[in-house]
């Protein structure tokens, strides 16, 4: 009784009221230190490097060795997400440092570029649903069908359309020696399973990381970028992300049910969204969000 | 001299003989599978590489482009 008592009468506030609640509650879910993703990312690499020598010397057989290397590799971007937003220290803070180990050693298993990722995707959040300024605007599809088929050919050497999105998007802003460190990262990854494959390990080498980077790749399209900006038509801060609810739920999507709020507050931890969601739920409604029907 | 190592790096044409041809010949080992024609290597050696040759010159690893 005294929490309805507490509620604000939201419809007899004005725009700019809205705005000053909006931000004050957000406020409350940032700044804090998220030790939860950072055990996550050390842990995951951790888990997934143990995964070589495990295999490799026959104390843990493939087949069990493979999934367990798939959830590693789809686990890998979120922690290094964080990172990117320096929500674990900002530059200048005592633990900057951490903030970036944890973005570069968390993508490990994923094979991917830390600083390359992080700068591309602030121009994602810059410009989202921008068809010339959006890097990641190749992910649109009309549905989920076309989504698969167009990730499949994304996947395809000859695809240049979707390869320069990022190296343009880095050269707008004067970053582009960070394709440089792009592909140092896939030239060792490459190298790795070149040299694995020709000591006798090429089936190892592929199930515990060619294969996972393939499929965690769609995976990560799917629920990181094209569900949530869905269907990518209308620009603006409340317009171009949505809420959804996913079928496998907020774990087996990543916690993407709530990108909305990331968007909109890029600084508040990943773990904290979905309880920053349901307090700024009756905010974001009048704000003219989509919020599916979460 | 090291935009020709980038290239010849990232070129389907040696992911396939450098990863997929060791890999198909691994796999037809662990499946004990052997043709009278040629051995599991020179047969995956064929068939990688006249894939990744597909993939060099059309862009792409199923045809579809």
């Amino acid at each position: 009784m005294a929490e309805v008592a507490q509620q604000p009468d939201w419809d007899s506030l004005s725009k700019e009221q809205l705005d000053a609640m909006e931000r004050k509650i957000a406020a409350k879910y940032m700044g804090h230190f998220p030790l939860g993703i950072v055990l996550w990312g050390f842990t995951n690499t951790a888990v997934w490097l143990a995964l070589w020598p495990l295999v490799l010397t026959g104390i843990m057989p493939l087949w069990l060795a493979f999934p367990i290397a798939l959830f590693n590799v789809t686990a890998a971007y979120l922690p290094s997400h964080d990172a990117q937003h320096s929500i674990i220290a900002r530059e200048g803070q005592r633990l900057r440092w951490l903030n970036e180990l944890l973005g570069h050693v968390s993508l490990i298993p994923f094979a991917a570029p830390f600083r390359y990722l992080r700068h591309t995707h602030f121009e994602h959040h810059a410009h989202a649903n921008n068809p010339a300024l959006d890097p990641d605007y190749d992910v649109h599809a009309e549905n989920r069908f076309e989504f698969f088929r167009q990730s499949l050919m994304r996947m395809q050497p000859g695809d240049e359309e979707g390869q320069q999105a990022y190296p343009a998007a880095l050269k707008r802003i004067g970053k582009e020696h960070l394709v440089l460190e792009a592909l140092a990262v896939r030239g060792v990854y490459l190298l790795v399973l070149f040299a694995a494959a020709w000591s006798g390990y090429a089936i190892e080498a592929a199930l515990l990381w060619w294969v996972p980077i393939l499929l965690s790749q769609v995976y990560i399209r799917y629920y990181l970028s094209w569900k949530p900006h869905h269907p990518g038509q209308d620009t603006g801060r409340y317009q171009d992300t949505s809420a959804f609810r996913s079928t496998l739920g907020n774990l087996g999507s990543s916690g993407m049910q709530y990108h909305i709020v990331h968007h909109l507050y890029p600084r508040i931890p990943l773990m904290q969204t979905p309880a920053a969601y349901r307090e700024l739920r009756p905010i974001l409604e009048r704000q003219g969000c989509d919020l599916g029907k979460l | 001299m090291s935009e020709k190592f980038i290239k010849l790096l990232f070129a389907p044409l040696t992911f396939a003989l450098a990863f997929l041809a060791p890999l198909f010949a691994q796999i037809l080992d662990a499946l004990a599978l052997s043709f009278p024609i040629a051995s599991n290597l020179t047969l995956a050696f064929v068939v990688a590489g006249a894939w990744g040759l597909m993939a060099q010159l059309r862009g792409s690893w199923i045809w579809l482009k």
